[in-house]
C-alpha cells in the first residue's frame, strides 16, 4: 500500500525551475541520438578537420619540424591564414551531415504517436518545446564547429603572439558569428522538416533536397535572366556569401549582402511558420 | 445559462480536506468556437467531487472541454479555474495540477515505459531521482511488471492505456482528466482500468473527471455526473445519492394501452413518466401499497401486462436529460 500511495498522491517536494525545464527535452533527445555507436563514431570523425588544423598550426610554428621537411616549410609557414580560410567549410559539411542524420526524429517521433499532446499538457509551452529541440541541434553542432574553431584560433594566438592575435581577431569573430548564423539556419530547417515529415528517411532526403533544389533553381534563374537574381533562391550560396563576408573574403554571390541575408531570414521565418502550424497539441479546424 | 453545483459525496472518505479547499474545477461562462461552430456554449459548472463523469453524445463538447482546460484550445469567452488557479492567467500552474490521459495513442516510439513516464514526470517539474522513483511507483500502481522496460510501441492496447494512465499520475496531479480511458480495452482490462480509477478517486487526494460516452463505465465508478449536449449543460446527477436513496420505481404497461391511467396513478400520489403505448415509469410514494395500483387498474378496466420493479439507471437519467434539453430548445 505504501508504494501505491506514493505513486499518485500529489508531489510535495521541490520542483525544478520552469525556465530550465526545456532542457529535459534536450537531455532525453541527446541521449537518444548518442545511443547509436555508428553515429558516435561518425561524430568523433567530424572532429578530424579541427584536429588536423590544430596540428598544422602547431607544426607551422615548430622550427625543428620545418627545418627537417624543407619542402614543406613554405606551405606550413602560410598555414594559419590558409587554414582559417577553409576550416569553416571543412567543419560545416560534416556538421551538416550530423544534423541530417540525427535530427529528423526529433519532432517527428513526438508527433507520430500523438505524444505532443501529453508533453504540452505539462507546464511547458510550445516555445519551451521548440527551445528544447533547438538546443539539441545547437549542442550537437557546436562541439564540431565553432568551439574547436575557436580553440584552434587560441592555439594559433598562443603560438603566434599578441601582434598576430590583435591583427586577426576578426577571424575569431567571423568563426563564431558565421557558425552561429549557419547553425540557426540549419537548425530551423531541420526542425521544420522534422515537424512536417514523419518518416526519418524522407526527412533526410528532404533536407538534402532543399539545398540541392535551391541550388539548381537558383542557377537556372541566373542562367535564364543573365543576372544574379537567382542567388536569392540559392540557399547554400547565400549562407556561404554571408559567412565569407564575415571573414572579409570575396563572396560567391554578386548580390549585395542584404539580399543574402534576406534569403536566410525568409528561410528561418518559413521554418518558424511550419513549426507554428505543426506544433499543436491538437489540430484546430479553422 | 444554467449553473451546476456538485458537492462532495458521502463515499468520499478522504475528501474532508478537499471541502475546505477551493473547488477542483470552476467553469464560468466558457464558450469555445471551432471552425465557425460553437462547441461549448457559455458553460457554467463547479466540480468538487471525487470522481465526476462527463457524459454526452458524440459532438457534445466533452473532449473540447478537456482540451480547453489543458490550454490546447482558447476559449472565445469565459474562463475556468482549477483549484483556484485561473486558466487564462496561470496556465502553467493549472497544467502542473492536472494529469491528462488522452483518448488516442500517446507515446514516443523507441522509448520504454519507464523512460517515457520519467520524462513526463521531469517535464512536470519533478527532480530526476524523484521522477524515477515515482515512475516505478506509478507503473507498479497500474500493474506494469517487467514489461515496463520494453518499448511502448510494442505494447498491446491495454498496456498502452495503462502507460498513459501512469504518465498522467506520475507527478501526483490534483485533478486527473481521463478521456475515454476504456477505449479499445477487453472486458478484463476494462474492469482493471475502472478499478484503478476508483482507487485513485476514493483513496487519494486526486479528483477525477472522466469523460466518456459509455454509460456503464461512468455508472460503475463515478459519484456524480455532468451531462453535456451541444456544448451546453443538459443535466447533472449525484449518482451516489441516487444509489443510496430508497426510491422505488416500477415500469408498467397496461392492456389495452391507456394514457389516462397516468392520471389515475398521479391521483394515488405517484410520480409518473409516460413512455407511450400505455407504458409508464412510476415512482412509488413510500406509503403506497403496490396492490392499490392493481386495484386502480382493475377499476379502470385495464389489465397490467408488465409490472417490474427497477431503479433509475444512468441511462434513464441521461435520456431524460437529452429529452429535457430538447424540450427547452
Amino acid at each position: 500500500m505504501v508504494v501505491r500511495d506514493r505513486g499518485w498522491n500529489p508531489w510535495e517536494g521541490p520542483v525544478t525551475a520552469t525556465s530550465r525545464r526545456f532542457l529535459v527535452l534536450t537531455r532525453y533527445a541527446l541521449k537518444d541520438v548518442f545511443e547509436s555507436r555508428v553515429f558516435l563514431a561518425f561524430y568523433i570523425l567530424c572532429l578530424l578537420p579541427s584536429a588536423a588544423a590544430a596540428l598544422a598550426i602547431y607544426f607551422s610554428h615548430n622550427t625543428q619540424f620545418l627545418e627537417q621537411f624543407g619542402g614543406l616549410d613554405s606551405w606550413f609557414a602560410k598555414a594559419p591564414d590558409w587554414i582559417f580560410l577553409h576550416l569553416f567549410g571543412w567543419q560545416a559539411m560534416p556538421a551538416f551531415l550530423v544534423a541530417v542524420i540525427a535530427t529528423p526524429p526529433l519532432i517527428a517521433a513526438d508527433i507520430g504517436n500523438n505524444a505532443l499532446q501529453v508533453i504540452l499538457a505539462r507546464p511547458i509551452g510550445r516555445r519551451d518545446y521548440v527551445l528544447g529541440k533547438t538546443a539539441v541541434i545547437f549542442l550537437l553542432l557546436s562541439p564540431i564547429t565553432w568551439i574547436p574553431g575557436l580553440l584552434t584560433f587560441i592555439l594559433q594566438a598562443l603560438l603566434a603572439g599578441g601582434q598576430w592575435t590583435g591583427e586577426n581577431l576578426r577571424i575569431a569573430v567571423a568563426f563564431f558569428v558565421g557558425h552561429i548564423v549557419w547553425i540557426v539556419v540549419v537548425t530551423m530547417l531541420c526542425l521544420a522538416v522534422s515537424a512536417w515529415i514523419r518518416l526519418a528517411t524522407f526527412s533526410r532526403g528532404a533536407l538534402l533536397a532543399i539545398f540541392i533544389i535551391s541550388a539548381v533553381v537558383g542557377r537556372l534563374v541566373n542562367g535564364v535572366t543573365h543576372s544574379s537574381i537567382g542567388d536569392l533562391l540559392h540557399l547554400s550560396r547565400a549562407i556561404e556569401s554571408v559567412v565569407l563576408r564575415f571573414f572579409g573574403a570575396t563572396p560567391p554571390s554578386a548580390l549585395p549582402s542584404p539580399a543574402n541575408w534576406l534569403t536566410l531570414v525568409v528561410v528561418v521565418l518559413g521554418a518558424l511558420w511550419v513549426l507554428n502550424l505543426r506544433l499543436r497539441a491538437v489540430q484546430e479546424i479553422k | 445559462m444554467q449553473a451546476l453545483t456538485i458537492s462532495p459525496n458521502s463515499r468520499a472518505q478522504a475528501g474532508t480536506d478537499m471541502r475546505k479547499a477551493p473547488p477542483l474545477l470552476e467553469i464560468q461562462g466558457l464558450s469555445v468556437r471551432l471552425g465557425g461552430r460553437t462547441i461549448l456554449d457559455r458553460l457554467d459548472a463547479t466540480v468538487s467531487g471525487r470522481i465526476v463523469g462527463l457524459l454526452g453524445p458524440n459532438g457534445a463538447g466533452k473532449t473540447t472541454l478537456v482540451r480547453t482546460l489543458l490550454g490546447f484550445l482558447k476559449p472565445s469567452s469565459g474562463n475556468a479555474h482549477v483549484l483556484g488557479h485561473s486558466l487564462a492567467t496561470d496556465r502553467r500552474t493549472v497544467c502542473s495540477l492536472i494529469g491528462y490521459m488522452p483518448e488516442d495513442d500517446a507515446h514516443i516510439n523507441g522509448m520504454s515505459a519507464v523512460r517515457f513516464v520519467r520524462m513526463m514526470g521531469e517535464l512536470s517539474g519533478l527532480p530526476r531521482d524523484a521522477a524515477l522513483e515515482r515512475t516505478h511507483d506509478a507503473l507498479t500502481f497500474v500493474g506494469m511488471g517487467e514489461n515496463r522496460y520494453r518499448k511502448v510501441g510494442s505494447y498491446s492496447t491495454g498496456m498502452k492505456q495503462m502507460v498513459k494512465l501512469a504518465q498522467a499520475l506520475v507527478h501526483g496531479p490534483r485533478l486527473l482528466l481521463l478521456d475515454e480511458p476504456t477505449n479499445g480495452l477487453d472486458p478484463a482490462a476494462r474492469h482493471r482500468m475502472l478499478e484503478l480509477i476508483q482507487d485513485i478517486g476514493h483513496e487519494g487526494r486526486t479528483g477525477v473527471l472522466l469523460s466518456s460516452h459509455l454509460l456503464g463505465d461512468v455508472e460503475a465508478v463515478c459519484d456524480e455526473v455532468i451531462i453535456l449536449k451541444a456544448g451546453r449543460l443538459a443535466g447533472r446527477c449525484d449518482l451516489a445519492s441516487e444509489h443510496e436513496s430508497a426510491r422505488i420505481f416500477v415500469d408498467l404497461e397496461t392492456l389495452p394501452p391507456s394514457p389516462q391511467f397516468g392520471g389515475t396513478l398521479a391521483r394515488l400520489g405517484c410520480k409518473v413518466e409516460e413512455r407511450g403505448d400505455g407504458r409508464f415509469r412510476v415512482e412509488l410514494p413510500s406509503h403506497l401499497d403496490v396492490r392499490s395500483i392493481f386495484a386502480a387498474a382493475a377499476d379502470d378496466g385495464l389489465a397490467l401486462r408488465r409490472f417490474e420493479r427497477t431503479r433509475d439507471s444512468l441511462q434513464d437519467i441521461f435520456l431524460r436529460a437529452m429529452e429535457d434539453d430538447r424540450g427547452r430548445s
